[in-house]
């Protein structure tokens, strides 16, 4: 190649880069799962984050955040049913780190909220920090949201979620009844109102259709233990696995699929991940996810 | 607004006196308001200090008690301790403790009025005293029905303070519809006042009006004649006038004098004849205070004279307890079809002993932290009027909670441990496979399963391959109930999703016996994923 066609090829690269550089992101890059392990919760759960970009890449300064833990049961840290205290504070701090403006925790809850929010460990974790929110849901604000899914056309959502600027998803790794595990993707059900049992009946096809219209820009698995039976609410420490393990990724589907395999399972096993990955929510192939352990 | 000014004009003319006995009321009755407030979860899985203290030192809950129950419980020492006081110093706790006789003090028109109702005279008191009392010695313990303290706390936890708690919340909702997400400015304000004084949840009683109603009743007494209920029909008010009458104090001079009979106008509870009763007299020392002569005062006496006979006449002794006999039979008629509905809270064991020592007072209804327990109307007949019934699918029994049996005033839902409580029965829930959807429906559902708090699961579910409704076979999961370790909380048929009526429900059994202490854990049943 001489210096002249050399110069043409380059000044075109750099016309059409932009856009070939998010073509190829969006269909080759592959959906990047962080993975961090140790004792120190809060740290594994920072290393997550920052292995997938950094909270920065997520918050800008002035945000408001919603941090959607699982803390639905009145069940203590060590049973495994909520998600661990030190990771959702350790995200909060995160958030609040890159220059959040407020960021609200909150849940609907299946027992008792002030409970579970007491019991969960939680709201005391929170506890003393500026501009954090962490507040029992209040009916009055879910809005009725058309979905235009294809099971659920129209459901009630909690406002705050849907207002946010950035809504990060932080579920427990736990075993589900029906749904066999319950991850990312079913944690959104804690920002959904009406007759939440209803939507059991096609739970898969329902779960994809929340999704898709509210997105996880992040999502953090606590993994620090798991449930591996009796789920999702336990109550038995003969059924929690410590794995000391926290997961990220903007990828819901990818994290799920990922953290899937920390039960012995597929991730084609899970009816709910086939199919959020069925309407394009992200990967499932965990050949096309690259595995970052920190 | 002439009724507050009323009110404003009595309370400052209360403040104003500064008496002993009127410093007292208020401080009695801020303590009811503020342990009424106090008896709810407020993160904290004790009460320390709950409303029941004002029961649990109610000499008519105490009579009522020992003789339904035949029994003894260290609860009501300090009830003891109040016939012991009253007994000494006479009928003080009229006119210095009791909050429903403050309530009534300030409401009463400040302008004494002489009008009594004829009807209420004379031993009408006896004739409700002395039936509760024989028809408790017959196991009829309905002395809570008209037990002052009782209807304060009814009205106000059935009525007064729900509506308190309505109001607010709607004013709240409101202005989220108003200004929508810019509510959240003032947020702290009304988490505040939700956190500390408000219900946690609006919930709407069985018996709210009535309850509203009887208490509306002895405040329009009032109309007639000063401290009218406190006279002439509280059955409290007549047992403790009657051990009142062997107080060592006696007021001097005993009747009216002849060149001044003020007393009679300062009064509110006595001198409908020439002399102070003994057994009336509430020592709220309103005429020693205002005497234009300075000639009263209250004096121990070494041996104190009982004036009249000791137990009322023969006659109403007699029909009184014939009374309460006649009442303990009729009262017990029950519908068997609400008998299996019929669910005690947890840790209740046998019916008849829970009828009675149960005061009928709302404490466990209103310290529900789940609003699963509501007076029971007529479900459980009359003898079970007010008495608390969980209903599942208005609210279930929360698993870890121990509330209802903390702030019961005579034990008759027993405290217990977490640990215990979590194995008691309630009933035992059953499914409706016409209703229940992996039945009716061929569709899969599993909610009950998943919020079964049983840590091995009460409810499971197996995978069936069945015929869909469109002729497609197809596998449901098909819950069904352990029923050895199921203890009836009912939160299967509160988060039931159908409509209305619950594809499982729970029904009371006989044999409540403690479900056994968990052995294993998770490899004792094969519904988990096999770790």
């Amino acid at each position: 190649m001489d210096r002249r066609s050399f110069l043409k090829m380059a000044g075109a690269a750099s016309v059409l880069a932009p856009s070939l550089l998010k073509d190829a992101l969006a269909a080759k890059e592959p959906s990047l799962v962080a993975v961090a392990e140790g004792k120190d919760y809060a740290a594994i759960t920072r290393k997550a984050i920052n292995a997938v970009g950094g909270m920065k890449h997520f918050v800008k300064a002035g945000d408001v955040v919603v941090v959607k833990p699982n803390m639905g049961w009145d069940r203590s840290t060590d049973l495994a049913a909520n998600t661990h205290p030190l990771v959702v504070r350790a995200v909060v701090e995160e958030c609040l780190a890159a220059g959040a403006k407020m960021v609200k925790v909150f849940d609907y809850t299946c027992n008792d909220a002030r409970r579970c929010y007491v019991n969960s460990g939680i709201e005391g974790a929170l506890k003393g920090l500026k501009n954090v929110a962490c507040k029992q849901i209040e009916p009055e604000r879910f809005k009725k949201v058309t979905l235009n899914g294809q099971f659920l056309k129209e459901w009630d959502l909690y406002d705050e979620a849907l207002s946010a600027d950035v809504y990060i998803n932080v579920p427990i790794a736990k075993h589900h009844g029906l749904s066999k595990l319950t991850l990312g993707l079913k944690n959104v059900m804690g920002i959904m109102g009406g007759n939440r049992g209803y939507i059991h009946r096609n739970i898969d096809v329902a779960l994809a259709d929340v999704n898709s219209h509210v997105k996880s820009h992040l999502t953090v698995i606590d993994a620090t233990r798991i449930l591996t039976a009796h789920g999702p609410q336990g109550g038995n420490k003969a059924d929690v696995k410590v794995l000391n393990k926290v997961i990220a990724s903007t990828d819901i589907v990818a994290a799920d699929a990922f953290a899937t395999t920390l039960f012995g399972l597929k991730p084609s096993d899970i009816p709910i991940t086939v199919a959020a990955h069925k309407r394009g929510l992200g990967e499932i192939d965990l050949g096309r996810i690259k595995v970052v352990r920190v | 607004m002439d009724e507050i000014a009323r009110v404003r004009r009595r309370l400052k003319g209360m403040y104003m006196k500064k008496t002993s006995a009127r410093i007292s009321q208020v401080a009695f009755l801020l303590l009811f308001l503020a342990l009424f407030v106090q008896t709810e979860y407020r993160g904290h899985d004790e009460i320390n200090a709950a409303v029941n203290a004002f029961f649990r030192a109610d000499p008519l809950v105490l009579v009522s008690y020992l003789l339904a129950s035949k029994s003894w419980t260290w609860l009501l020492l300090p009830a003891v301790l109040m016939v012991v006081a009253t007994l000494i110093l006479g009928r003080f706790f009229c006119g210095w403790i009791c909050p429903l006789g403050t309530v009534l003090d300030l409401l009463t028109p400040k302008k004494r009025r002489r009008l009594p109702i004829r009807a209420l005279k004379g031993n009408l008191k006896y004739w409700l005293l002395l039936p509760i009392m024989s028809a408790s010695l017959f196991n009829l313990n309905l002395s809570g029905l008209l037990d002052p303290i009782a209807i304060l706390l009814r009205g106000l936890t059935f009525f007064l303070y729900p509506l308190l708690g309505l109001s607010a919340r709607e004013g709240w909702v409101s202005l989220y519809r108003l200004i929508g997400e810019k509510r959240d400015a003032i947020a702290p304000a009304y988490d505040f006042l939700h956190t500390y004084l408000l219900p946690f949840r609006d919930t709407f009683y069985p018996l709210a009006a009535f309850s509203a109603l009887v208490l509306l009743g002895i405040i329009a007494l009032e109309y007639f004649e000063e401290r009218n209920w406190c006279r002439n029909l509280c059955p409290l008010g007549t047992l403790l006038g009657w051990l009142g009458r062997f107080s060592l104090f006696k007021r001097i001079p005993p009747g009216l004098c002849g060149d001044c009979g003020k007393c009679r106008e300062l009064c509110p509870t006595t001198f409908d004849q020439d002399i102070l009763v003994k057994e009336e007299c509430i020592l709220c020392m309103e005429c020693q205070l205002h005497c234009p002569h300075q000639r009263i005062s209250f004096r121990p006496t070494a041996r104190p004279k009982i004036a009249g006979p000791l137990l009322p006449e023969r006659r109403l002794l007699l029909g009184g307890m014939a009374t309460g006999l006649l009442l303990a039979i009729p009262a017990r008629f029950r519908l068997p079809e609400k008998e299996s509905r019929l669910l005690r809270p947890p840790g209740v064991l046998e019916e008849e002993d829970f009828l009675n020592k149960c005061v009928r007072c709302g404490e466990c209804m209103k310290v529900c932290l789940k609003n699963a327990l509501y007076p029971a109307a007529w479900q459980a007949g009359m003898e079970g009027l007010y008495t608390p019934l969980v209903i599942p699918r208005l609210g279930y029994c929360e698993y870890n909670c121990t509330l209802c049996g903390q702030v019961c005033p005579t034990g008759a839902i027993p405290k217990l441990s977490t640990d215990v409580k979590r194995r008691q029965v309630i009933g035992k829930a059953v499914l409706d496979k016409n209703h229940c959807l992996p039945f009716a429906r061929k569709t899969d559902c599993i909610v009950c399963e998943e919020h079964c708090p049983i840590p091995s699961k009460a409810i499971r579910s197996r995978e069936t391959e069945v015929m869909g409704l469109d002729g497609v076979r197809k596998t449901v999961k098909e819950p069904y109930v352990v029923e050895e370790i199921c203890n009836g909380c009912g939160i299967c048929e509160n988060v039931c999703p159908l409509e209305t009526k619950a594809g499982i429900e729970v029904f009371a059994v006989k044999n409540r016996a403690p479900i056994a202490v968990e052995t294993g854990g998770a490899a004792e049943n094969a519904s988990g994923l096999g770790y």
